[in-house]
């Protein structure tokens, strides 16, 4: 740190006159006068060390208040921690953890929360089933397809989508979209399967035809591109018609169940994957991409062989990022997820309603609170612990992983 | 594989990638379209002058005279239904015991619906609620309740493999052969005539106190309520997070302890939102007793600290992007470190500092959860601003726009009645929000272009 004297001349208006350094014997006359002015320009040894303390002092204060996020950090592993205490002292780890039966006011109370665990899970899993894919294609798109202009015009967007408050998802999803999904959920899946399963359909089959067009000799190659084409397209036809068949006749019985929530987290945890893995894809760098197309790669053969494979980790943080906003959220899927705490049956069903985590706590504090130091109180608590512990294990993940990239990207 | 298949496959690729964007987009304009369109609604929509009169009555707005004009008219076009309606009781009394009984049970629900069309029928005393004083305010809201008038739904249970089915039956046919079955023509003809419905302005929505849960009236004490949390939450977050990046970026060195701090910070950052609410509830209010109970105070507390990550990160980034030559200019002219960074630094990062600042106050005034347990009610009047009774704000509990979003589309005791006023909020909420951000977006154009010179 170099010499510190804080009280200095204003930028604005420079002294003349030289700050001396220290207490000049035969001139002191003359510079009582100038300090009794201008004290700042003098320091006499006291001073100086006054003024080193109160470096000193300050820069620790600034520390202590820095501090401050992490005692707060400290602080809340500890009260999370103190109040789940007791309710493993009381109930034990094995029924919370392995019972489905959450019956919290019921005579003997059951505690068991594995429905609502899973419940947090497969939610989660369903807004990442949805928001990688569609997340890392769009990052991919604003960083390697569209110009700096079309790039600029999408920016707000994420933001937007981003800035929109939980409790206004929740509502969409509670009073738009649940009523929708209850009256035509069978033919929205339907209309899904067609979109989706024609187009990748016919993709997997051109490639499945080209792969086994290669392994014959060339004069019979047409023959055996026609007849995989034929064969597949009927049997791709005939599946995804049975398959949206089936999905057609389905009755959706309640509007507020997990794959209306789990759209609504996908949609709410795009931006994070968009903003997180675009970063990681333009910190790959342009030398491996120009060497990639030298080669004579296409670009979609370059970003999935070449650029994925070099961002990788900072895609992976991007998904460890979505999840942690999906597992935390609270509101969406308090009002939309039917709050039954239950596994679905079978546990695929994503029409059925249930119960995450954090919409417990949200839910069940109100009626817990005043019965404060029972096991219904604590328990909400053993839950926020494990949220925590979830969240705090991801952050340090993610954390891992960029700084590892970092120095296999420096060497 | 075929250059052809390749170039397909390239394609599709690109493809996929512009409709994901697409989708993005679209999901956006979805979503929002809908909360613009209703929540628009709850400011302009065809007012009944059943909602005049819940003005004057309420709120004493509009002109009495012509009021008590335009009463009068509807009065007069709704006359004959109560005149059918007393001609029918006459007719009743004479009809015989099982005769009568079997008129009695529509009869009832005929007049209840057609109370919540009208309000009270003349010649009853007055209702004691707010919301039984009045009929339909609004002519969306009296269509539909016009409809219940005329039809009554009944469930199908024939199909014993499904649940019932409803079936609209319309009421006219339980009177069939009285009467009183020419009611329902006349009042599906001279509906407009009973209410007036005219195109009505009510900006007020969102300064009137509400009267009777939300019935009637708008949603000040939320905005009031949100407006005091996100203050008291900056109040508290700004000057901790600008000295923490102070420090951070201006004195701390790479030491370990430092690292420990950055990860701290980051795992602040990841906390779930409900995890903070059972911090507040636990640390502020059971530990600290900042307050007895549920306050202003101890949910900008709450909320500081869920912001107090954003703010730090923002600050550090625009403490970053001012150029060393400003630093070094400063200490060549003498000035401390300190007076450096206070009277140079500081002042060229403000806008950046502030886009951190206003981005974090839309994420403040939008969290819901952190206050569930540490501010938020259903019902309550806050503190006026005119007043100035700041510190008296802070330590009462306040409605706040989010939590009533929540609690009005859920647990309100007329969630379908009401779907105005919620759309209402979202509406104020979601252009709360999204006003802050793009002033955040603007500063940052402008912070970027200046930075190009």
């Amino acid at each position: 740190m170099h010499d510190d004297r804080s009280q200095p001349p204003l930028p604005s208006r420079p002294s003349p006159v030289p700050p001396p350094s220290g207490g000049a014997g035969g001139e002191r006359g003359r510079w009582m006068s100038l300090r009794r002015r201008r004290s700042s320009l003098l320091l006499s040894a006291r001073a100086n060390m006054m003024r080193r303390l109160l470096t000193w002092l300050g820069s620790g204060t600034l520390l202590l208040i820095t501090s401050s996020s992490a005692i707060v950090v400290l602080f809340i592993f500890y009260f999370i921690f103190r109040d789940a205490l007791p309710f493993f002292q009381l109930r034990g780890l094995g029924e919370f953890l392995t019972s489905t039966g959450w019956y919290p006011t019921a005579n003997p109370p059951e505690f068991g929360s594995l429905a609502i665990i899973f419940g947090s899970g497969i939610v989660t899993l369903g807004a990442i089933v949805l928001s990688v894919p569609l997340g890392v294609s769009a990052a991919v798109c604003l960083s390697d397809v569209l110009p700096f202009g079309a790039r600029q015009a999408v920016k707000p967007v994420i933001e937007i989508l981003a800035a929109i408050p939980s409790v206004a998802y929740g509502f969409f999803a509670l009073v738009v979209f649940a009523p929708v999904l209850q009256d035509s959920g069978g033919r929205m899946l339907a209309i899904c399967t067609w979109v989706i399963g024609l187009p990748v359909g016919a993709l997997a089959l051109l490639i499945i035809a080209d792969l086994l067009a290669a392994r014959v000799p060339v004069e019979r190659r047409g023959l055996v591109r026609y007849l995989t084409l034929g064969s597949g397209g009927a049997l791709v036809l005939i599946g995804v018609y049975a398959l949206a068949q089936r999905l057609a006749v389905i009755e959706v019985v309640s509007g507020t169940n997990a794959l209306n929530v789990s759209i609504i987290l996908g949609i709410m945890a795009l931006p994070t994957v968009v903003s997180v893995s675009e970063d990681a894809l333009q910190a790959a760098g342009r030398e491996l991409r120009e060497g990639s197309y030298a080669l004579g790669a296409t670009r979609a053969e370059t970003i999935l062989r070449v650029v994925i494979p070099a961002a990788g980790s900072g895609i992976l943080a991007a998904v460890i990022l979505g999840v942690m906003r999906a597992i935390g959220e609270t509101m969406v899927v308090w009002m939309a997820s039917g709050n039954a705490a239950q596994v679905p049956e079978p546990w695929y069903n994503l029409l059925e309603p249930l119960r995450t985590l954090t919409a417990t706590i949200a839910g069940d504090m109100g009626e817990a609170d005043q019965v404060t130091g029972s096991a219904r109180y604590h328990v909400l608590f053993a839950m926020a612990l494990i949220l925590l512990l979830i969240s705090f294990s991801c952050n340090l993940a993610s954390e891992w992983i960029v700084v590892r990239s970092r120095k296999k990207l420096g060497k | 594989m075929e250059l052809g298949t390749r170039k397909l496959l390239d394609r599709s690729f690109t493809g996929f990638g512009f409709l994901s964007i697409f989708l993005m987009a679209a999901s956006l304009l979805v979503i929002l379209t809908p909360i613009f369109v209703r929540g628009f609604g709850a400011f302009v929509f065809q007012g009944t002058v059943e909602f005049r009169r819940m003005q004057h009555v309420l709120f004493e707005r509009g002109d009495p005279d012509e009021l008590a004009a335009e009463v009068a008219a509807a009065a007069e076009a709704r006359a004959p239904v109560y005149r059918m309606l007393a001609e029918f009781d006459a007719e009743l009394a004479e009809m015989g015991f099982l005769e009568r009984r079997e008129y009695e049970g529509p009869l009832q629900e005929l007049r209840a619906a057609l109370h919540e069309l009208f309000g009270p029928a003349p010649g009853v005393p007055e209702p004691v609620m707010p919301r039984d004083k009045f009929g339909q305010t609004r002519w969306d809201r009296a269509q539909v309740k016009l409809h219940e008038v005329l039809y009554r739904v009944e469930y199908d249970y024939s199909d014993p493999t499904r649940m019932g089915v409803p079936v609209e039956v319309p009421r006219a046919d339980d009177f069939a052969g009285t009467s009183l079955a020419q009611l329902f023509p006349y009042l599906q003809a001279h509906a407009e005539e009973m209410l007036h419905p005219r195109l009505t302005v009510y900006l007020q929505f969102l300064t009137d106190e509400s009267q009777d849960a939300h019935f009637f009236g708008g949603i000040w004490p939320e905005v009031l309520g949100t407006f005091y949390l996100t203050l008291g939450a900056m109040l508290f977050a700004l000057p901790m997070g600008v000295i923490s990046a102070i420090y951070l970026v201006e004195y701390a060195g790479q030491g370990r302890m430092i690292s420990f701090l950055r990860t701290c910070i980051s795992t602040l950052a990841g906390v779930p939102s409900i995890v903070f609410a059972l911090f507040g509830l636990a640390f502020f209010i059971n530990t600290l007793r900042v307050t007895e109970s549920k306050s202003v105070l101890a949910g900008s507390l709450t909320l500081a600290v869920l912001v107090l990550p954003t703010v730090i990160r923002a600050s550090e980034e625009a403490l970053r992007s001012v150029p060393g030559t400003y630093k070094e200019a400063a200490l060549s002219l003498g000035a401390g470190k300190w007076r450096a960074i206070v009277s140079v630094i500081l002042p060229a990062s403000l806008p950046g500092i502030l886009t951190g600042v206003v981005i974090s106050m839309g994420r403040a005034a939008g969290e819901t959860a952190p206050i569930i347990f540490t501010a938020a009610v259903s019902v309550g009047k806050a503190v006026d601003v005119l007043q100035l009774k700041f510190w008296e704000a802070f330590q009462q509990p306040t409605p706040a726009l989010p939590w009533n979003i929540y609690n009005l589309a859920t647990e309100h005791e007329a969630v379908d009645e009401i779907r105005h006023v919620q759309f209402g909020m979202v509406f104020t909420l979601v252009v709360l929000v999204l006003v802050l951000n793009a002033t955040a977006i603007a500063m940052r154009a402008r912070i970027s272009k200046k930075l190009k010179g």
